[in-house]
């Protein structure tokens, strides 16, 4: 709605003045992201009390928090939940180092990518948790299979996220590097490297969401131990407050690992222009 | 086959004058350059000869497509030469050879203003303690000194050029190698920039080979103008420009000397550019 003034300019009206405190709390971003899951969770809550849900598939929100509160006192979810956390970090960093080392190689090299493209591409589409009988095969039961398999998961996605920037790189600054003689190691450090880190990082982002699904299923076999662990035991002796318990801190091993790393993303690319706030 | 004369073991200069008694700085014999594109051939450069003399600012002009870059890149070694020889003197073991300006952007986004200006140096594997006086005449020089610690994305299109000129000239080559660095600036940012590239030249007094295809950088710039033809690129006429230095880039094309050279080239370009 626009209006002119005498002098004939439109005036903007200014309509944070008239409108109500509520719906200026309506604008706010943050008012907005937490009412959805809070609604949802007490539409939840009053469908239990009202008997059209059934407590034993579907506990009420303000039971399954008592669960949690009681159990985050003790000592136990703290083990598995270190257990599930020390999993997905050792097989990230077996995982992630090789994979953007060979992303940077098969980069910047024609013939070693030729050589090797088929043997990944053939192994990419297969389901890494599919691998896992087979790494338990080799490795055992014990922890290196799950460490293992994990890596396998973070190696492929941060591989081709690697290959791809390295592969992207402007040609401008390998000329560059060319015109100051610099050698093939100069070149992989103070080109291919910082060139392909936004990348590397979006690898990271995907192969960390990848280890967490992977560890979660890994623990069913051969472990008495990890968040994944007492989420199928729960279902096996039918524990069911237990299994939400594991899986709001699963969710917040995921939402806290991206936190995480989006924040050394920070540190690590200072270069980058500043992204445009999506909520602005 | 590219010949570049390598650096001699002898510590004096005299001795190294003795074994090659060839006085142009740079010495460019029938070179040529096809490109292969599948079974097509494509003639980029077409046997040049090219003397230039120690401390030389040479200008090649030419429309586009006639094989100025193809030449810099052979230059630069960035290329080979299908035919030719090019032989660079050097001065001493201390210098790289040649350093190359990009017309685009090719300053790198990850290092700030100081990391660019220094990464010769630092590939070159200079101690810190070097370094760090080198770059602080060329941005101050250059003007730069405020934007130490900016990135590229924070500068603009001509503060990038600035910055990427500082680190050519901080490499300390023999011969300084530019593809038409301020191609894309609006014309008042290319006139100042030229004014600080002649003042900087100045200092150093580098050989310079500097392509463009702007007839006023040419004759505001050099001693010497190189006229390129179309396709197949090859050397069509050598003009010497005799104004005098230090020169001040606008008051330079009142000169009546200035609009016969012009026009001159400018004749011999479009006769290149109509040609059926």
């Amino acid at each position: 709605m626009i209006e002119e003034d005498a002098r004939g300019l439109h005036i903007v009206p200014d309509s944070t003045k008239r409108r109500s405190a509520f719906s200026r709390l309506l604008d706010q971003g943050w008012f907005m992201a937490i009412a959805s899951p809070i609604i949802l969770l007490l539409l939840w809550e009053a469908l239990v009390r009202g008997g059209l849900l059934d407590p034993r598939f579907f506990p009420a929100p303000s039971s399954v928090i008592q669960s949690l509160l009681a159990m985050a006192s003790g000592r136990e979810l703290w083990v598995h939940a270190g257990y599930t956390v020390s999993r997905m970090l050792v097989g990230f960093v077996l995982g992630a180092i090789p994979g953007v080392l060979l992303g940077i190689v098969m980069g910047l090299s024609a013939p070693i990518r030729a050589f090797l493209q088929p043997a990944i591409a053939s192994i990419y589409p297969i389901p890494k948790i599919a691998l896992f009988p087979l790494v338990m095969l080799i490795f055992g039961l014990g922890e290196p299979s799950k460490w293992v398999i994990v890596a396998v998961a973070v190696f492929f996605q941060v591989l081709m996220s690697t290959l791809a920037g390295v592969v992207n790189i402007d040609r401008i600054y390998l000329d560059v590097a060319a015109d100051f003689r610099a050698s093939r190691w100069q070149a992989y450090r103070t080109i291919a490297l910082p060139a392909a880190l936004p990348y590397i990082f979006t690898g990271f982002q995907l192969g960390l969401g990848m280890s967490l699904i992977v560890v979660v299923i890994a623990e069913n076999f051969g472990t008495e131990y990890g968040l994944g662990y007492v989420i199928w035991h729960s279902w096996q002796i039918f524990e069911v407050r237990d299994m939400y318990v594991s899986l709001i801190l699963v969710a917040l091993l995921g939402y806290l690992s991206q936190l995480g790393l989006a924040r050394l993303e920070r540190v690590l690319i200072p270069w980058r222009r500043p992204a445009k706030q999506a909520a602005s | 086959m590219l010949v570049r004369t390598r650096p001699s073991s002898e510590p004096n200069d005299a001795a190294v004058m003795d074994v090659v008694p060839v006085t142009s700085k740079i010495s460019v014999q029938g070179l040529s350059k096809q490109f292969r594109d599948g079974k097509m051939s494509v003639t980029a450069l077409d046997t040049c000869n090219l003397e230039v003399q120690a401390g030389e600012f040479i200008c090649v002009v030419g429309p586009s497509g006639c094989g100025k870059t193809t030449l810099l890149r052979i230059l630069a070694g960035l290329e080979s030469p299908t035919e030719g020889s090019v032989n660079i003197q050097r001065s001493g073991a201390a210098h790289p050879l040649t350093s190359m300006i990009f017309q685009e952007t090719s300053i790198f986004p990850w290092l700030n203003v100081r990391a660019n200006v220094g990464y010769g140096l630092m590939l070159r594997g200079v101690p810190r303690a070097e370094i760090d006086p080198v770059v602080d005449k060329f941005l101050a020089l250059m003007g730069l000194d405020r934007f130490e610690h900016a990135y590229p994305y924070q500068l603009s299109g001509g503060m990038k050029q600035r910055v990427s000129v500082a680190r050519a000239f901080a490499n300390d080559p023999e011969v300084l190698l530019m593809d038409e660095p301020f191609a894309a600036l609006d014309e008042q940012t290319k006139v100042v920039l030229q004014e600080e590239l002649l003042r900087i030249w100045a200092q150093s007094r580098k050989t310079v080979i500097f392509i463009t295809h702007s007839i006023d950088e040419a004759l505001v710039l050099s001693d010497r103008v190189l006229v390129m033809s179309g396709r197949p690129g090859h050397l069509k006429a050598d003009l010497p420009v005799r104004f005098a230095r230090p020169r001040a880039v606008y008051d330079l094309k009142g000169d009546p000397e200035y609009g016969r050279l012009s026009r001159e080239i400018w004749h011999m370009l479009r006769d290149g550019v109509v040609k059926p």
